[in-house]
């Protein structure tokens, strides 16, 4: 497991970044640790039980970008699950800044392929559903939901229902909702799964920009090895039956990186090829 | 919804929906009516009046029976049976179909109660609301919002089943606790449309049961259905049902707009 611990300040130097001077928030992201993480779903009588995770240890460090990526079948999305609080761990634990992960927690904002945009409310109303629980103001709600529709470039969409959206601007939504809480992990499931390649490409570019200027930490599920070159800091790539830990490869490429790049065809290569070994 | 039929007009395509703003479906209806009353006028000059008045009889008993005012008292009786029955029996069966549907410590408490009392058609239960009510408007009430209610109960029931559990981790991932924060404000918008549905199909239902809840002798529209028919004054009762029927459309319009305004945010 080379590079687990990696050093996140010496990451975020490599890839070219500014330290974090961020004037409009306090920076505010957490760190992610996996500790043993292990999931095993019981048979159907006949002790047939499915092991769907063993042993997964990786972390995550404050504010930075790791994509975990692997062959279908290798629990991504029961590892997304585990650390969103939604399913429970059979073994080991999940630490958000130290504390363990037993449930769902606002402290995470979570954003799922399917967007699950809430249908009847509008973007505004989307956006603001998690501040209504806040102890923010009403003044301060509006503010808030008005600076994170501007992050997401969706300002004059705010009385539309969902249902008026295309797949893209749903999915500028659905982060906008989770990142309005102000959560300090940005935890998300093939977000950009459901859209297509030229809409993918652009919501990466934001995410990128709002990553940069709220200085989260993201923890990025995904099946497609380009975008998680294209975004991550390090990259969690997974092996199958059962899903654990395969390796753990360092980005060294400047950011913003170009896909006709030998470094971004190299590491690209070198994920793969660790994918295909771990079938 | 309303816009998109208004637009269709002109092309004269075949609209969905209540069809008020389409001239071509208004006619065709017109039509067909003119028809099967052309064919109903024919057959009824072979009979018997007792057995099928003219629609000519027909209209003449409605007017004299609504110039006498006999009509209008009628159906305020049967207002206020259908009301207070329709009311208690879509409130108690939309509340009880969320909590049943929604909570598995409830649904396992009452299954083998709800599937007895399920098949029981509320007809049967007339006696228990002479027993309760007495023979007044309480106890046709009561017949009222037992139909309304089996209608409410399974279609919130089902409603609520049917919500998404992708949203109830969203919810929860925002800061959703406890199980009345998720009914308010997941489960309950999320199943509105399904329950909707039910409390429509209800209020249709209700109308309906106006003539079983009169049937032990209290004064109504559906009282008088019976009487005339005893009497074997057929018109009469066709012009008492047309008077259900009217108000039964009148609700049903009006529900539907109430409706499409509340769930314009579906696709």
């Amino acid at each position: 497991m080379a590079g687990v611990n990696g050093d996140p300040a010496d990451a975020a130097e490599r890839n070219g970044r500014d330290p974090p001077a961020r004037p409009d928030e306090a920076p505010e992201a957490a760190s992610v640790a996996l500790d043993g993480v292990g999931k095993t779903y019981p048979g159907d009588g006949d002790g047939g039980s499915v092991r769907a995770l063993d042993d997964v240890s990786f972390s995550v460090a404050d504010g930075e970008f790791v994509c975990l990526v692997g062959p279908s079948g290798c629990g991504k999305t029961t590892l997304f699950r585990i650390v969103a609080g939604l399913t429970e761990a059979t073994d080991g634990r999940v630490l958000l800044d130290g504390t363990e992960v037993t449930g769902p927690t606002t402290d995470m904002g979570v954003v799922f392929q399917e967007y699950h945009l809430f249908p009847w409310l509008t973007v505004a109303e989307n956006v603001g559903f998690g501040l209504e629980r806040s102890d923010r103001s009403p003044a301060e709600r509006e503010a808030r939901v008005d600076e994170m529709l501007d992050l997401v470039g969706l300002t004059e969409f705010r009385d539309a229902y969902p249902k008026s959206l295309s797949g893209g601007m749903k999915q500028r939504v659905a982060i906008a909702r989770s990142l309005a809480v102000d959560p300090d992990l940005l935890l998300m499931d093939e977000p950009f799964g459901a859209v297509d390649a030229q809409t993918r490409e652009m919501l990466q570019r934001e995410l990128l920009d709002v990553w940069e200027s709220t200085g989260k930490t993201v923890l990025f599920v995904t099946h497609d090895v380009a975008e998680a070159v294209t975004l991550a800091d390090r990259i969690v790539v997974m092996a199958a039956e059962p899903g654990r830990v395969r390796e753990v490869v360092d980005v060294d490429v400047e950011r913003p990186r170009e896909r006709g790049d030998a470094a971004f065809a190299e590491h690209v290569g070198r994920v793969r090829e660790l994918i295909g070994a771990g079938r | 919804m309303a816009t998109e039929t208004a637009s269709r007009v002109d092309e004269g395509g075949v609209s969905a929906g209540l069809g008020l703003g389409d001239g071509r479906r208004l006619l065709r209806g017109a039509v067909g009516v003119a028809g099967f009353l052309l064919v109903w006028h024919a057959v009824s000059l072979t009979q018997e009046p007792f057995v099928l008045p003219s629609p000519i009889a027909v209209a003449g008993a409605f007017g004299s029976e609504f110039a006498s005012g006999d009509m209008t008292t009628a159906l305020f009786q049967s207002f206020w049976h259908w009301l207070p029955g329709t009311v208690a029996g879509t409130g108690l069966g939309v509340a009880a179909g969320v909590a049943f549907g929604w909570s598995r410590l409830l649904d396992d408490l009452t299954a083998p109660l709800v599937r007895t009392l399920r098949p029981v058609p509320p007809l049967a239960l007339i006696g228990f609301a002479i027993a309760w009510f007495g023979i007044n408007d309480w106890g046709a009430a009561f017949i009222i919002a037992v139909g309304a209610f089996w209608i409410n109960f399974y279609a919130a029931y089902g409603a609520v089943e049917g919500v998404s559990e992708d949203l109830l981790d969203v919810g929860r991932t925002l800061g959703v606790r406890g199980d009345l924060d998720a009914v308010r404000s997941i489960v309950l918008p999320a199943s509105l449309p399904g329950i909707m549905t039910g409390i429509r199909t209800g209020l249709g239902r209700c109308w309906m049961l106006v003539v079983a809840s009169e049937i032990f002798g209290v004064p109504g529209v559906g009282r008088e259905i019976i009487r005339a028919s005893n009497n074997l004054r057929v018109d009469r009762a066709i012009a008492y049902i047309l008077v259900l029927s009217l108000m039964y459309l009148l609700v049903d319009v009006a529900f539907r707009a109430v409706e499409r305004r509340a769930l314009s945010w579906r696709a």
